[in-house]
């Protein structure tokens, strides 16, 4: 069986879950949701010394994408706001925001700028920062921003298909969840793959260090280059 | 920790920005009128079984392939593969006006009208039936989207769909 018909099969399937599911991955797949994917697998590898840490970096980013996809589905299906308002809404502005972003984020990453902290005293600041600096506010952040940035097929994928079932449904939490799982399942997998990869050579090497180093300033760069690949996909429609 | 503020901050934006359009939106749904309409042919599209019966004499069948002025790869071929399925297997039907075919950009404001009528939400392709006495039902199909890898597939399945439209089905 073709692949393609194969997603057909499962994403059109009588049980909503699975349909949702495979929706969920025709999404991960698709080019916008790929590129912002590929970001997230960069910011939960940036920590290669620890690949349980990867992982809960890489499940709080897919439940920063459940939140929107949650917080979306609930206002259609419970409140019964208009699908038609909020997705062209979110197509014309939530990309276009997007880049910009993505290449700030990266140049402060990349440490071109620096900021200096004055309230490390303070008790919940200091926990903020706790999970600040281990990376889970962070994903948590980039999942809830990276899936409201909607572009032309993933706003099919979504508002096209995932939304009447959950309106057929009347699930306005359970099916979008189950998409965003999907859709930041390959995040999960990669980023666990390519951090246990990239340790086990360091370790070899004895040069973990050095590549958290270069990881960091990888990540950054790929923050530019995806928030480049927004911008220009904005401007020159080449997608 | 301040860039993870920065990143919260506009998230924070995002989402508020979000939400007053949601409301300006729920306000504007009354007024067009398009919410119980736009859910039920969303819910036709996918199970793509949409019971039109009531629909038995048709006066014409409205292909539209509605998107954005930024469109995907996708979103192109949807829309060409539908009009050379048209042109090349209904070219009697779009001479005599029975069935026409459109691509329409949904983001002009001149389109805005049309957009609201048919419910769309986002790039895709639409079946829009009239009947003699001047019934209109809008059905989305959204299992063009996982054909357009296979152009022969793509292009018998929507003349299938197309000939049920025209026989009332």
């Amino acid at each position: 069986m073709e692949l393609m018909a194969f997603m057909e099969a499962m994403g059109t399937s009588g049980i909503p879950i699975i349909a949702a599911f495979f929706i969920g991955l025709m999404t991960a797949i698709s080019p916008c949701p790929l590129a912002t994917n590929i970001t997230a697998i960069a910011y939960a590898s940036k920590r290669i010394d620890n690949s349980r840490h990867t992982l809960l970096v890489g499940f709080l980013y897919t439940l920063g994408r459940m939140f929107t996809y949650v917080a979306i589905a609930s206002l259609i299906v419970w409140v019964g706001i208009s699908t038609q308002a909020i997705s062209l809404f979110l197509q014309q502005y939530g990309e276009k925001i997007l880049g910009p972003l993505l290449i700030i984020v990266g140049i402060i990453l990349l440490g071109l700028i620096k900021f200096n902290f004055s309230q490390k005293n303070d008790r919940l600041g200091s926990l903020k920062e706790k999970l600040a600096h281990k990376g889970f506010l962070g994903a948590f952040l980039l999942g809830v921003i990276f899936a409201l940035a909607f572009c032309p097929f993933s706003a099919v994928l979504f508002f096209g298909m995932l939304i009447p079932l959950a309106i057929q449904a009347g699930d306005g939490f359970v099916i979008p969840a189950v998409f965003a799982f999907a859709t930041g399942l390959p995040v999960i997998l990669f980023s666990f793959l390519l951090v246990k990869s990239v340790n086990k050579v360091g370790t070899i090497m004895n040069k973990v260090q050095t590549f958290e180093l270069w990881m960091r300033r990888v990540v950054s760069i790929v923050f530019i280059v995806v928030g480049a690949y927004y911008t220009l996909n904005k401007t020159l429609g080449m997608w | 920790m301040k860039h993870y503020l920065l990143l919260f901050l506009l998230g924070l934006v995002l989402l508020l920005a979000g939400c007053v359009n949601v409301n300006q939106s729920s306000e504007n749904s009354s007024s067009v009128n398009l919410s119980n309409s736009t859910i039920n042919s969303s819910i036709c599209g996918v199970s793509n079984n949409c019971n039109v019966s009531s629909v038995s004499n048709i006066n014409k069948v409205e292909v539209i392939h509605f998107h954005g002025t930024n469109q995907c790869y996708s979103c192109k071929t949807v829309g060409a593969y539908a009009e050379e399925t048209v042109n090349t297997y209904f070219a009697d039907e779009v001479k005599s006006g029975k069935i026409i075919f459109k691509h329409i950009n949904a983001e002009l404001s001149e389109n805005r009208d049309l957009a609201v009528k048919y419910g769309v939400t986002s790039a895709s392709l639409w079946l829009g039936t009239y009947s003699n006495d001047g019934k209109f039902s809008a059905e989305q199909n959204t299992n063009v989207w996982y054909k357009i890898d296979n152009k022969t597939g793509y292009m018998n399945y929507l003349k299938g769909i197309i000939e049920q439209k025209l026989a009332g089905n």
